[in-house]
C-alpha cells in the first residue's frame, strides 16, 4: 500500500502543480516534498522483507501503449529535427519491440518487487530529489518564462521522480524498459528546456546516447524471452547459465549509458546547459544513479570473467574521467567529470558483488548523492546571486557570502575527508580490492587505478577549494549579500543529513571510533581555538614577491591532457566495451 | 602508556632527529655543522618574533596541517589501520597545499604546484605499500605488522620503492624539486613567518618521524633489524642528498611513475602469484 503511494502521487502532483498560482504552487511543492519524504521514511519502518506485487492486466496494455507511443514520439523528434541518429535509433527500438511483442510470452515474477535495494533508492530519490524540487521554486523564478513554463519545469521534475521511483521497484523487464525510456524523455525535455541552439543539441545528444541504453535493453529482453522465457529481472538472475550471458552484458551497457560511463560521458556533460536544478537532480537523485542500481541488481548474475572486466572497466574510468576534469576551469564540467568517475567506482564495486563491496558501493550512492546536490545547490547560487561560473572567478566568495564559501568546503570535505560517508565508501572499496589480489591480477589493475584515480579526484577538489579561500581584504565586508531564504534551507537541510551521515556510521561501526572522532574534532575545533586566540590579533603584511613590482594574475592549476590522451582513453573503453562481449562469447 | 608518551614527544624526537641529521650531513661535507638542538634553538627565536600573516585562512591552514600530521603520526604509533593512515597522511599534506595556495604569491602558488605533484607520484607507492603488508598479515593493522616477523625479504623491491618516498618525503636531493629554494625561494611554505612558520617547520619533524616509522614496518617485530635499518637508511638518505643534483619535476614524476610504481607492482603480483 505505501509502495503504490509512492509510485502514484508523483503522477498526481505532478498534474496539480501545472495549474496552480505562483504561491499555491509553492506552498504545495513543499507540502508534497515534505509528504514523499516521509513516505520514503516510513518503508524503512513497516518493510523488513523483500516484497512482491502484480499490477492488474489493464496496466500491461496501458504500458504497451505508453511504450509505442513514446517511441513513435522519439522518432517524431528525429524525424522533424532532422536528426539521424535520434530517428535511426527509435527506429530500431521499433522494431526490435514490435520483435519482443511478436515473441511475446515467457514467465514472469512480480511486476513489482521491493528489496533493500529499492528502499535506498526510494530515500535518495525522494529526499535528495525533493529537496532539489524545493530549491527550483526559487531558482526558476528568475528565468524569464512564462508561468505555465515554469509550473511545467516543476511538473516535469516531479514526473521525473515518480519514474525513477517506479523504476527502482519493477521487476519486470518490459515495464523496466519503458521507465528507463521515460527517465530519457524527462532528461531530454529539461536539458532542452531553454529552447536556445546550445540547449536543443545538447538535448538531442542526450537522447541519442541513452536511446542506446534503450537498444540494449530491448535486445536483452530479446535474447532473455528466446533463450531463457523470461522477462523477469528475478528469473534471468536465477536461471542464469554462465556460458550464455548475453542479456546480462546487453543491460550492463545500458547501465554504462546512464551511468555516463566514457565513452558515453557526452550527454552528461551537455547537460550542463540546462538550469542548475537540472544538473543537480540528474548527477544526484535520479537518472546517473540507475547505472550502479542496475549493476547492482545484476551482480548476482556475472561470471566471474563479467564482474571481473566490469570492475577493471569501471575503476579505468574512474582514473580517466579524475585526470580528464584535472585539465578543466568550469565548475560545472569538474563535477560532471567527478559524477562520471564516482559512478564507475560505484559500479565497479556494485560488479564485484561480496558484501563488503555491496555496502561500500551503497553507501558511496547515499552520500555522494548528498554531497553531490548540495554542491550544484552552490553552483545554481553563485550564478543566480553572483554571476560566477568559472572557478577562477570565484576567487573572492570568502568577501561575499561566507555562508556559501561554507556550503562549498563542506561539500568538498565531504567527498573526500574521513569523517564523511564518500571517504569510508573508498576507503572499504580499497579493502575490497585488496583482498582480491590474491585471487587474480584484474584486482591490483582496480587497485592502481583507484588510487590514483582518487589522488586526483582529491587534489581536483582542492583545486576549487583553494580558490574560495583566498580573500581580497581591499573589500572588507562591504559587499558581503544575504542569499534567499530557499536556498539557505535547501543547502542547510542537506547538510545536516551529511552530518547525520557522521553519526549513523559511527553507530554502525564501519570504523573506529576514533578514526571518526579524531579528524572530525580536528576539523571542527582547531580553527576555534586559532581565531579566538591569536588570528584577532595578528598584524597583516603583503605578500612577498622577490621585489617585483608587477602584479601576477593567478590562476588556478590544471593538468594540461592532450587530445590524443583523450582519443586513447575512449578507444581503450571501447575496446574494454567490445571484449565484454568476445569474453562471454568465448 | 609509553605509546601516549611518544605521541606527546613526537615532534621533540622529529626535532632532535632534525638536528642530528645536520649534524651528520655537515660532518659528510667535512663542516662543524649547528649544534644538535639547534631546531629548538631556531623555535624559540621563531615564537619570540611578532605575529605577522597574509590572511588568517593562510595561518589557519598551516596550522591544521600540523596538527593533522601529528594525528597522523598518533594513528601510526598506537598501530592502526595503514590504509586510513595512508589517506590521512595526504590530507594533512593537502593542507599546506590548500595554504600556499590562499595567499596571492608566485612562488607559494609554484611551490604548492609542485607539491601537488609529487603527491601523485608517491602516493600510489604508499597505497601499495599498505595493501603489500595487507596480504602479508591479512588486514591493514598495524598493530599486526609489528606482532609479526619481518617481511622484509617478500617486500623487497617495495622496500626499494620505499626508499625513494623517503628521499622525497624528507626533501631530500635528488627529488626536492618542491624545496627548491634557490628557485622558487622557499616554495609552499614561504608566506609563513613566526609563530606560524614553526608550525609549518615542526610539521616537517613529525613527517621525519612519521617516514621512519613506516621504514621500520618492515622490520617486523625484530628490534635489532629495526635499528640497523634505521642506521643504514638515515645515512643513506644523507649521502645520497650530498651526492646527488635534483631533478625536474617531470624527470621525478617520470621516475616514481615509471620505475618506483613497477617495483611496487611487481613485488604484489610476487607475493600473491610466486
Amino acid at each position: 500500500m505505501l509502495t503504490q503511494i509512492l509510485l502514484i502521487a508523483p503522477f498526481l502532483f505532478a498534474l496539480v502543480v501545472v495549474f496552480a498560482g505562483v504561491r499555491l504552487r509553492n506552498i504545495l511543492t513543499v507540502a508534497f516534498v515534505i509528504f514523499l519524504a516521509c513516505v520514503s521514511l516510513l518503508h524503512l519502518l513497516f518493510i523488513n522483507e523483500p516484497l512482491g506485487y502484480d499490477l492488474p492486466h489493464e496496466f500491461h496494455t496501458l504500458f504497451f501503449f505508453f511504450d509505442a507511443l513514446l517511441l513513435l514520439y522519439f522518432l517524431y523528434v528525429g524525424i522533424a529535427k532532422k536528426d539521424t541518429l535520434v530517428a535511426s535509433l527509435a527506429a530500431s527500438q521499433i522494431v526490435l519491440y514490435g520483435a519482443v511483442k511478436f515473441v511475446g510470452g515467457g514467465e514472469g515474477s512480480h511486476d513489482l518487487f521491493i528489496d533493500n535495494t529499492s528502499l535506498m533508492m526510494y530515500l535518495i530519490i525522494n529526499i535528495v530529489g525533493g529537496i532539489i524540487v524545493v530549491y527550483s521554486l526559487k531558482y526558476i523564478e528568475s528565468e524569464e518564462f512564462g508561468r505555465l513554463k515554469k509550473n511545467g519545469f516543476i511538473a516535469v521534475l516531479f514526473f521525473f521522480l515518480g519514474v525513477m521511483n517506479f523504476l527502482v521497484s519493477t521487476d519486470n523487464i518490459e515495464i523496466f524498459f519503458l521507465l528507463f525510456e521515460l527517465t530519457t524523455l524527462c532528461s531530454y525535455i529539461l536539458i532542452g528546456y531553454r529552447k536556445d541552439a546550445v540547449a536543443t543539441q545538447n538535448a538531442l545528444r542526450a537522447l541519442w546516447m541513452n536511446q542506446i541504453g534503450g537498444v540494449a535493453i530491448l535486445s536483452a529482453l530479446l535474447l532473455a524471452l528466446v533463450s531463457y522465457k523470461t522477462f523477469s529481472f528475478e528469473l534471468l538472475i536465477a536461471n542464469i547459465d554462465a556460458t550464455y550471458l548475453f542479456p546480462v552484458v546487453f543491460l550492463l551497457i545500458a547501465a554504462f549509458v546512464k551511468g555516463a560511463a566514457i565513452p558515453f560521458e557526452k550527454w552528461l556533460l551537455g547537460a550542463m546547459v540546462a538550469p542548475t536544478p537540472v544538473s543537480a537532480i540528474l548527477h544526484s537523485a535520479t537518472m546517473v544513479k540507475i547505472a550502479p542500481f542496475m549493476v547492482l541488481k545484476l551482480s548476482p548474475a556475472m561470471s566471474v570473467f563479467l564482474s571481473e572486466a566490469v570492475m577493471l572497466f569501471g575503476t579505468f574510468v574512474f582514473f580517466a574521467a579524475s585526470l580528464l576534469a584535472l585539465s578543466k576551469n568550469y565548475f560545472k564540467e569538474i563535477l560532471g567529470l567527478s559524477t562520471i568517475a564516482l559512478l564507475s567506482f560505484m559500479m565497479a564495486l556494485a560488479a564485484l558483488g561480496t558484501q563488503e563491496a555491496i555496502l561500500a558501493a551503497s553507501i558511496l550512492m547515499v552520500f555522494h548523492a548528498l554531497s553531490k546536490a548540495l554542491l550544484f545547490l552552490q553552483l545554481g547560487i553563485l550564478e543566480k546571486e553572483f554571476h560566477l561560473k568559472y572557478v577562477n572567478d570565484i576567487e573572492s566568495l570568502m568577501s561575499y557570502s561566507p555562508l556559501v564559501v561554507f556550503f562549498i568546503v563542506f561539500g568538498f570535505a565531504s567527498l573526500t575527508l574521513p569523517p564523511f560517508g564518500v571517504f569510508i565508501g573508498k576507503f572499504m572499496a580499497f579493502e575490497s580490492f585488496a583482498a582480491g589480489i590474491q585471487e587474480s591480477p584484474v584486482f591490483l589493475a582496480a587497485l592502481l587505478f583507484s588510487a590514483l584515480g582518487s589522488v586526483f579526484l582529491t587534489i581536483l577538489y582542492f583545486k576549487v577549494l583553494t580558490k574560495v579561500f583566498v580573500r581580497d581584504m581591499r573589500l572588507g565586508t562591504s559587499k558581503t549579500k544575504e542569499i534567499a531564504t530557499t536556498y539557505k534551507y535547501t543547502s542547510w537541510a542537506l547538510s545536516i543529513l551529511l552530518g547525520a551521515g557522521i553519526v549513523w556510521s559511527l553507530e554502525r561501526q564501519l570504523f573506529g571510533m576514533w578514526e571518526i572522532v579524531i579528524p572530525a574534532l580536528l576539523i571542527a575545533i582547531v580553527p576555534l581555538l586559532l581565531f579566538v586566540f591569536i588570528l584577532k590579533n595578528a598584524h597583516r603584511v603583503k605578500e612577498y614577491n622577490c621585489g617585483e613590482k608587477e602584479e601576477a594574475v593567478l590562476n588556478m592549476y590544471y593538468l594540461h591532457t592532450p587530445p590524443a590522451l583523450q582519443k586513447i582513453i575512449v578507444v581503450l573503453s571501447l575496446v574494454f566495451l567490445g571484449s565484454l562481449f568476445l569474453g562471454v562469447a568465448l | 602508556m609509553s605509546e601516549i608518551l611518544l605521541i606527546l614527544l613526537a615532534p621533540v624526537i622529529g626535532g632532535v632527529l632534525y638536528g642530528f641529521e645536520r649534524v651528520v650531513r655537515a660532518r659528510m661535507q667535512n663542516r662543524q655543522g649547528p649544534p644538535l638542538l639547534q631546531p629548538f634553538y631556531d623555535m624559540m627565536k621563531l615564537i619570540d618574533k611578532q605575529t605577522l600573516i597574509v590572511n588568517p585562512t593562510h595561518a589557519l591552514l598551516g596550522v591544521m596541517h600540523f596538527v593533522a600530521l601529528w594525528a597522523v603520526v598518533a594513528f601510526t604509533i598506537m598501530g592502526g589501520n595503514l590504509l586510513y593512515i595512508v589517506f590521512l597522511h595526504l590530507l594533512a599534506s593537502l593542507f599546506l597545499v590548500l595554504a600556499a595556495f590562499s595567499v596571492k604569491s608566485i612562488f607559494s602558488h609554484l611551490g604548492a604546484n609542485r607539491e601537488l605533484l609529487t603527491m601523485i607520484a608517491y602516493e600510489p607507492i604508499l597505497v601499495m605499500l599498505s595493501v603489500a603488508f595487507y596480504i602479508q598479515n591479512g588486514s591493514f593493522s598495524i598493530e599486526a605488522v609489528r606482532a609479526n616477523p619481518s617481511a622484509l625479504g617478500s617486500l623487497f623491491f617495495l622496500f626499494l620503492a620505499f626508499l625513494f618516498v623517503v628521499q622525497l618525503k624528507l626533501k631530500k636531493s635528488p627529488f626536492d624539486a618542491a624545496k627548491a629554494h634557490q628557485e622558487i625561494v622557499g616554495g609552499a611554505e614561504v608566506e609563513f613567518s613566526g609563530l606560524f612558520f614553526e608550525f609549518v617547520y615542526m610539521a616537517l619533524w613529525l613527517e621525519y618521524v612519521f617516514v621512519y616509522l613506516l621504514l621500520l614496518l618492515f622490520a617486523g617485530n625484530n628490534v635489532l633489524l629495526g635499528a640497523l635499518l634505521f642506521g643504514v637508511v638515515f645515512l643513506l638518505v644523507n649521502l645520497v642528498d650530498n651526492a646527488t643534483a635534483r631533478v625536474r619535476m617531470e624527470h621525478l614524476i617520470k621516475i616514481f611513475l615509471g620505475i618506483a610504481v613497477s617495483l611496487a607492482a611487481l613485488n604484489l603480483l610476487g607475493l600473491s602469484y610466486v
